[in-house]
């Protein structure tokens, strides 16, 4: 007998923006286009992708898990070749020995990789994001949302995984190509019929079966649905009473893909109490259906419901579609700006970039980035500066402007200077701010994000920004 | 030995300067010569009397390109020593620094320094855009002048308690002075009064910078011929000008990367100027100077320059401003021809711009903006960001 496998850690991160669906329906009104109109849809920032998320979803828990994996799951990354995960690794600070694994093929690949973790020996990361482009108009538009959710999995932590069941069932309710790189969705009778009969509804009762738990006996459900709704559908016929998490993430945030059902997890595991049966169902050409039973407090569950009920509304139709690629503005000449990077210089410099590593000097001061010979105008000769991690350093706004000349794609582009406790200070940009901007004063934190788009050649770069330290509380819908 | 500095060793003897403005019609060749043809007929040498030359222009890639060879090329130069300089927006002070110390230390009798910028071939209006080297441009924002510039505001009404609205009142005056100079000025780009309710009321650009807090973009070109005071008289000159001082001061990080500056100052000003003070023999810059021409690229830089360069108590600007001791008829005119604010910055041009009106009204040039009795003036400029920034200050005066 091996020994128990624990979800010891759950994260979640969704962008700041909250599409009001109802604004998306009523702008699209005279052309009877656009499909749910109620609750929020979380949208991205031009400046966050999967990677960027997941690393947010991610960064919690690496202090309280030496991770010695990690699995980066999507279906909308950026990088077709470049890992992400291996972006994540130095983002997080994590060991270069750290093993690493991109997966995508479909939304359920990331309760694939939980399973992988969780029957490996090892502690382990799982971080699954999605930001997946739809055509404005489409259902898929509204029904989708971004977001990352990452799972730390070990051998003690507040969650005992019991068994699980998977099965593989090429079911098309939607697909999405290389061709075709936007949903093409089919009938949803169709998807509502098969998806319940043909996949979940048996992949869930094997899971029962192999947990040794029945359906009725589980607490909280973190089910991906295939289409809205189905759920009661579904708990009818398995005898389930409790309350699917996933349905209150899609009302408040849409389905995250990849992340969904991972983030209810959390959201099923901030409400459980010790002795609670959880049930994690994973859909996508198959299911996984997993069974935990909760043994304590899962680290970081309990920021996961806060985080979904903080955010900004967003009302403006047409700044979504500018934000998630529906459209393609004319931002003039300032926009050709030319942003190309150099491996070499991402292979001198990229690790310590994307992981914010500043030096500490041989006084004890501490610069950003580090140099030869440092900054503190003690010292005058070269010296080996010791390793600083300042992404999860809390600032304050020394300087700032909001620049209205600057090219950035969702304007106006902030940006100043940032003073930490420990020493350092930083020029950045900000994000998240809110329309009243930010002051000289104000508490910061950071955020990795994209640093620069080269459109041309298709490539990013990542670096951190200043947020807001808090985000205000959205509106419930 | 302690350097004993330039004061008088080197003496200008022509300068020329083009209208600045939109001169579609006119490429960066058409500008060098024509302020080469005045300063040449200026100076009273024959034009292959010059012994060395350098040559300012800080965007190479939209002007003229690299080297020497464009200014060689468009005067014909004989196969002298030629140079081009750059550093922002200091370029200008940077080639007459060139030319003054070749001067000086005897490596040549006559020298030009000369500034040129083709701003408008951008097809945009504001300064272009540029890279900060490969491994910057992973991490440091690429924010526009006016965002750089903008950010001292806010930290300024932190440091001295101000409220935004009455530092930006002070900010408005700045411009509306300028405004009222470059009205009178035939060689400036703007040139129309501009009433206050319209400085107050424009649409930012940067927070909390309206437009005409900014200062114009133009196309122009300005320069000089330096020798030394012997040289000068032996042309028969009688009223010399001198270089008192030219002093630079660069950021080496201190300010983005030190947790010691608070944002509201430009720390390469203060200590630029400490030096030309200095070299010059200035203890009093506020009673001893006659006017100044400060590098205005926005309202707030030139509400700052004033205390750093001493020329207002700290955290006193924005009154001083507001009493009008910096007006054309004020205790110390700033901008007499209208500053950036209304000649635009054609970056590598402007430092040799206001040298000119210096040197203008040292010799009583200066028109109708001519101010009575003036015997020592300063010029200033400010390159980069006031947080990572080269500072000049140059001194001229007569000689006597």
């Amino acid at each position: 007998m091996t020994a128990d496998r624990f979800i010891h850690s759950i994260g979640g991160y969704l962008p700041s923006l909250r599409l009001a669906r109802k604004s998306a329906v009523s702008a699209l009104k005279w052309s009877g286009l656009g499909g749910v109109r109620e609750g929020y849809r979380a949208v991205a920032g031009w400046d966050e992708d999967p990677m960027t998320m997941a690393v947010e979803a991610a960064r919690t828990m690496t202090r309280e898990l030496e991770a010695e994996s990690l699995i980066f799951a999507s279906t909308s990354a950026y990088f077709t070749e470049r890992a992400q995960s291996g972006l994540m690794v130095d983002a997080l600070g994590l060991k270069r020995d750290t093993r690493s694994l991109d997966v995508a093929g479909s939304r359920r690949c990331a309760t694939t990789a939980l399973l992988q973790a969780l029957d490996g020996t090892k502690p382990a990361i799982v971080a699954a994001a999605d930001a997946r482009a739809t055509k404005p108009g489409s259902a898929h538009q509204l029904l989708f949302g971004d977001g990352a959710a990452a799972i730390g999995v070990g051998d003690n932590g507040g969650a005992r995984y019991l068994g699980s069941h998977s099965t593989t069932h090429d079911f098309i309710d939607f697909y999405a190509t290389r061709d075709h790189p936007t949903p093409y969705g089919y009938e949803e009778r169709f998807i509502r019929e098969t998806a319940v009969d043909a996949i979940l509804l048996p992949t869930i009762q094997a899971a029962c079966e192999a947990a040794g738990v029945a359906a009725a006996e589980i607490a909280y459900a973190a089910v991906a649905e295939p289409l809205t709704g189905i759920y009661p559908a579904l708990a009818r016929k398995l005898g389930l009473k409790a309350s699917n998490l996933a349905s209150d993430l899609f009302a408040q945030a849409g389905d995250l893909g990849a992340a969904h059902a991972s983030f209810a997890l959390g959201l099923a595991f901030a409400k459980a109490a010790p002795g609670d049966i959880v049930l994690l169902a994973g859909f996508g050409s198959g299911c996984d259906a997993l069974l935990f039973e909760v043994t304590g407090t899962v680290l970081g569950a309990a920021q996961m419901a806060v985080a979904l009920a903080q955010g900004s509304a967003l009302t403006d139709y047409v700044r979504f579609l500018n934000l998630s690629g529906g459209l393609d503005l004319a931002w003039g000449m300032r926009a050709e700006f030319e942003q190309k990077a150099q491996a070499t210089v991402i292979e001198r410099h990229g690790r310590d970039i994307i992981g914010f590593v500043g030096g500490r000097d041989s006084t004890g001061n501490v610069q950003f980035p580090k140099s030869r010979i440092p900054v503190n105008p003690a010292l005058s000769v070269p010296e080996t500066l010791e390793d600083v991690r300042l992404a999860e350093e809390i600032g304050q706004v020394v300087s700032v402007t909001a620049d209205r000349l600057n090219y950035t794609p969702d304007p106006p582009f902030y940006f100043g200077l940032v003073q930490f406790d420990n020493g350092a200070r930083v020029m950045v940009e900000f994000t998240d701010c809110p329309a009243s901007g930010l002051a000289v004063g104000d508490r910061v934190r950071m955020r990795l994000r994209i640093k620069s788009l080269d459109r041309r050649r298709g490539f990013r770069t990542y670096f951190w920004k200043a947020a807001p330290f808090e985000r205000p509380t959205l509106e419930k819908q | 030995m302690m350097a004993t500095g330039i004061r008088d060793r080197v003496a200008i003897i022509g300068m020329g300067c083009t209208p600045f403005g939109e001169h579609w019609n006119k490429g960066p060749e058409d500008l060098m010569v024509e302020a080469f043809e005045e300063a040449v007929a200026d100076a009273g040498i024959e034009r292959l009397a010059i012994d060395a030359a350098w040559v300012g222009n800080a965007l190479d890639d939209i002007n003229v390109g690299n080297s020497a060879l464009p200014l060689a090329h468009a005067l014909r130069l004989r196969c002298i020593p030629v140079t081009r300089v750059e550093n922002m927006c200091a370029t200008g002070t940077e080639a007459l620094r060139a030319a003054t110390y070749a001067v000086a230390a005897g490596a040549v009798d006559i020298a030009l320094a000369l500034g040129v910028e083709k701003l408008k071939d951008t097809g945009y209006g504001g300064l272009p855009l540029k890279t900060k080297g490969l491994t910057n441009d992973l991490w440091m924002p690429y924010g526009s002048a006016p965002g750089t510039f903008a950010q001292l505001a806010g930290a300024y009404s932190a440091r001295h308690a101000l409220k935004a609205e009455d530092l930006k009142r002070a900010m408005a005056h700045v411009s509306w002075k300028s405004h009222q100079n470059g009205a009178l000025n035939p060689k400036a780009h703007l040139r129309k009064p501009i009433a206050m309710d319209a400085i107050l009321n424009a649409p930012l650009i940067a927070d909390p910078l309206g437009l005409f807090d900014c200062c114009g973009v133009s196309d122009g070109a300005a320069c000089a011929i330096v020798t030394t005071p012997d040289i000068a008289r032996g042309l028969g000159k009688s009223d010399i000008v001198t270089v008192k001082a030219i002093q630079l001061s660069a950021s080496n990080g201190w300010e983005t990367q030190f947790s010691a500056w608070d944002g509201s100052y430009v720390r390469n000003t203060r200590e630029a100027a400490r030096r030309a003070y200095d070299e010059a023999g200035i203890s009093d810059p506020r009673a001893e100077l006659s006017l100044t021409e400060v590098h205005d690229c926005f309202s707030i830089t030139e509400l700052v320059t004033m205390e750093d360069l001493g020329l207002a108590a700290d955290g006193r600007a924005p009154f001083d401003i507001l009493d009008g001791a910096f007006d054309r008829d004020g205790t110390l005119p700033c901008q007499i021809d209208g500053g950036l604010k209304c000649f635009g910055h054609p970056v590598g041009a402007s430092g040799l711009r206001m040298a000119y009106e210096i040197y203008s009204q040292l010799l009583d040039r200066g028109g109708e903006r001519q101010r009575q009795d003036v015997r020592l003036g300063l010029t200033h400029n400010l390159g980069g960001a006031p947080f990572n920034s080269v500072a000049a200050v140059s001194i001229l005066g007569r000689l006597n």
